[in-house]
Parts: structure tokens; sequence; C-alpha cells
């Protein structure tokens, strides 16, 4: 852009002046802000033009201010801020009180930013007020959240058992299981188990009906008598309804033991709780 | 407060934002002069000069807080308040005389051409005065009777840019003039 010839184009004056129109208006708003020689160009002329029309100043008639005072009298602010303050001029302290009806534009401003501030207050506290409700509606969700995880775990759990239960069922039901009481021995006749043996595949399943809690360091064994000599059938843990253990192909008798943890190779005698003879 | 207290321009707008009276007092003394002056020169007469001088000052304190320092000096927007409202006042005199009735062209050639003993050779209006008469009969057209450059060259039945090149030479030298005085 060619400053100086834009300087020296009348642009400037003919702003200065209210004689440009809009968009003229619009650029040289634009162009002073870009470039410092237009701004300067702009407050020189300002200047020059204030210069010379108080040098050719002529006062008008003095009563024109005390009209013009007296007219505007009730705008002016009560206490003056132009007077520094604890000043105890009786002027000020008996100025007038200026009514709340006046319609000014300084009154309406005050009142407006004293509305502004209000419904600012107001909407201050709703904010708050509405914080504390999202708080505690959030803090109820997580709770419940929480809760139907857990209760969904639950189902779950009980579900696979019902599963488990049923597929049990079905296999008592089987004819072509052949079921094995083991009564309990002398001295445990209160103990119950009862053996489920597939006639087809060979797989044998237990029912513990009734055995005493083990101690956490022992396990009950399964033993399947075959030509008069225990075969280790399986290790008894903590199973819903059928506990599916070994595959015995051959089987005069089954036996429970308790031993330690893991089983053993021969079963201790001792600890013999049930016994039942297969047919 | 006989004290002869001055103020920096953006000290007296901001006394004068607060509704300050010592302010105001300070602002009127200061330029009651230069306003009166411009207005008279548009007005021509000096009672409804006044009557034009005392609506300027109760609009400059009433639109106060419509100031924007950063698009001008105080004065020269307090300037624009007061060619305004004067040309205002002439506009509703030609008005209410019906002298709206007359040819536009004979009311422009009228007034240009009898300027010479009127009381409006004051101030900024006797400068132009020292413009070459192409470029006077312009600023004086635009600036001191408020005519819209599109109504002069209709007037003057001159093409629009013709009247907005003439006329911006004719503040160029208005300029000068300025600077020279």
């Amino acid at each position: 852009m060619d400053i100086p010839s834009y300087i020296s184009s009348g642009a400037i004056e003919s702003y200065v002046l209210g004689l440009s129109d809009a968009a003229e208006i619009a650029e040289i708003n634009a162009l002073r802000l870009e470039y410092p020689q237009i701004e300067a160009a702009i407050q020189d002329f300002e200047k020059s033009i204030e210069k010379h029309a108080l040098q050719t100043a002529k006062q008008p008639a003095a009563e024109i201010k005390q009209v013009l005072m007296a007219r505007l009298k009730t705008e002016f602010a009560q206490i003056d801020p132009a007077i520094a303050e604890g000043n105890n001029d009786p002027q000020t302290s008996i100025a007038p009180v200026v009514p709340i009806s006046q319609s000014n534009a300084g009154s309406i401003f005050k009142y407006l930013s004293i509305a502004a501030m209000v419904l600012l207050i107001a909407s201050a506290g709703l904010n708050f007020y509405f914080y504390q409700q999202f708080q505690t509606a959030n803090n109820r969700y997580s709770a419940l959240l929480i809760q139907k995880n857990s209760l969904e775990a639950n189902m779950n759990g009980v579900q696979t058992k019902m599963l488990d239960m049923y597929q049990s069922m079905q296999m008592m039901g089987d004819p072509a299981m052949v079921k094995v009481m083991l009564p309990g021995t002398k001295g445990k006749e209160q103990n119950m188990a009862t053996v489920y043996w597939d006639s087809r595949s060979k797989d044998v399943y237990l029912l513990p009906n009734k055995l005493p809690q083990p101690q956490s360091n022992k396990q009950y064994q399964l033993w399947a008598m075959v030509d008069g000599k225990p075969v280790d059938a399986g290790m008894i843990s903590d199973c819903s309804g059928l506990c599916k253990l070994k595959n015995i192909p051959r089987a005069e008798a089954f036996a429970i033991t308790l031993e330690t943890m893991g089983g053993s190779s021969t079963p201790n005698m001792d600890q013999l709780f049930v016994l039942g003879k297969v047919g | 407060m006989d004290l002869i207290q001055t103020y920096s321009e953006p000290e007296l707008v901001l006394l004068l934002q607060q509704r300050s009276q010592t302010a105001f007092s300070y602002l009127y003394d200061h330029y009651t002069g230069a306003l009166h002056t411009v207005i008279l020169s548009i007005v021509g007469e000096e009672e409804l000069a006044n009557d034009v001088l005392q609506e300027v000052f109760v609009k400059i304190w009433r639109q106060m807080g419509s100031y924007d320092a950063s698009k001008g000096r105080l004065f020269t927007w307090m300037l624009n308040i007061a060619r305004n409202a004067a040309i205002d006042m002439v506009r509703s005199r030609q008005f209410q005389n019906g002298k709206q009735n007359r040819e536009l062209n004979e009311d422009v050639y009228g007034a240009a051409g009898s300027t010479e003993k009127k009381i409006e050779h004051i101030g900024l209006r006797k400068l132009v005065q020292g413009l070459k008469p192409e470029w006077r009969n312009l600023v004086e057209l635009s600036y001191f009777e408020g005519y819209t450059q599109d109504e002069i060259s209709k007037m003057l039945d001159i093409p629009l840019g013709t009247v907005k090149t003439r006329l911006r030479s004719g503040l160029q030298a208005l300029r000068q003039l300025l600077q020279n005085d």
C-alpha cells in the first residue's frame, strides 16, 4: 500500500471532518491500526483542527452556562468524583437527591447493572445447587452400577451352578448309569456317598451326599476295588452336583478315604469313610 | 474550588463518564467558544446558535458513555456532534419556512453566491474562503451545509467521482491553510 499517497489523498481529512461514508470509515479504521503513519496523520489533522477552533473561538453569552448547569443539575453525580474524598464542601452535602424515577442513561445503566448483578448471584447460587444435585445423583449412580455388577456376577455363578445341577440330574436319570450306593462304614454310619458309573463310557461320577467337611490340608479320595486291589479313581474337590472323576473300566466296589491334599497311591484304611459294592 | 484544575483528556473523559459536575463545567469553559464558533458559522444567527450550543452540550453530556477514544480526539467527536446539530437546525428552519419547495440548485447557488457579508465567515469557514472556488464550493456544500456527495453530484450535475476527487483536493488544501494559519 502506498501510504504517502493515501495520506495526501484527502481521505484522512474527509474522515476527521465526518464526510466519509460507512465503507470509507471502515477502511480507515482498519488502516490506522495497521499503519502508524496514517494514525499519526489523523492525529495531526485532528490537533490542527482543534487548535484552530480554539484560536478562533468566540465565547457565547455567559448565561448559557447557568441555564445549562441548571438543566443538567439532576444528572450530575451527587458526590463529584473530581473532588477529593473526605471533602466537606457544603455544596456537595446539600446536593439535591436524584429522584428514583428520573430516567437518564446513567441511572438506567445503574439499574441495569444492579439487575445484572442480582441475576448473576442468583445464577451462581443455582449453579452451586445444581452441582450438588448432580454430585448426589452421580454418587448414587456409581453405587447402583457397582451393585448391578455384583448382582450380575452372582447371577452368572448361580446360573452355572444350575446348569451343572441340571446336567447332573440328567445323568442320574439316565438308565445307562449304574448307581452304586456307598454307605458309611462301621462307626461312621452317618456318612454316605453315591457313585454313578456310565456303563458305556465307563466314566465315574460321584455325589458326596454326606461327608464331613475335611480339614484344609486333607482331601477325600475315591478308590475302585479291582480284583481285590484298590485303584485310584480320583480326588473329590468342591463341585456342584456330580463330580466327574476318572475312567474306571472294571471294578467290584468303590470306597472313599480321607487322604492328605493331592491324594495317595495306597488308601489309608484307618480313614475309610464309605464303602459300597457294585451290583 | 477556586483552584484552576487542568485535566488530561483521558482523565476528563473518565470523570465525565462518572458524571462529574466539575469536569463538565471544565469541559464547557474550555470548549464552548470553539463549538459556538462552529455552530454560528453554520446557522448564521447568534440566538439560534445559542440554542443549538445548549442542545449540543446536553448531547455531549448524555452521550459521553458512547465516546470511543480510539476513534478520535474528544474535540473531534464534539465537533461532529455540533456540526450535525447545527445542520439539522438549519434544515428544520428551512423546512418550517417552506424553503424545501425551492429548487435545490437555486438554493445552493443563492447561498454560495451571497455568503460574503454573512456572520458565517468565522472560524474554519473563514479559512475555507481562501480556497479556490471549485474546491470552496464543494467544502461549503458538504461540510457546512451537510449535503451528501451524491446530492451535490446531482445538484451541480458533476459526476460523483469528480465530486469526490475535488472535495478531497479541497480538504487537502484546507489542511495546508490550517498549517500555515
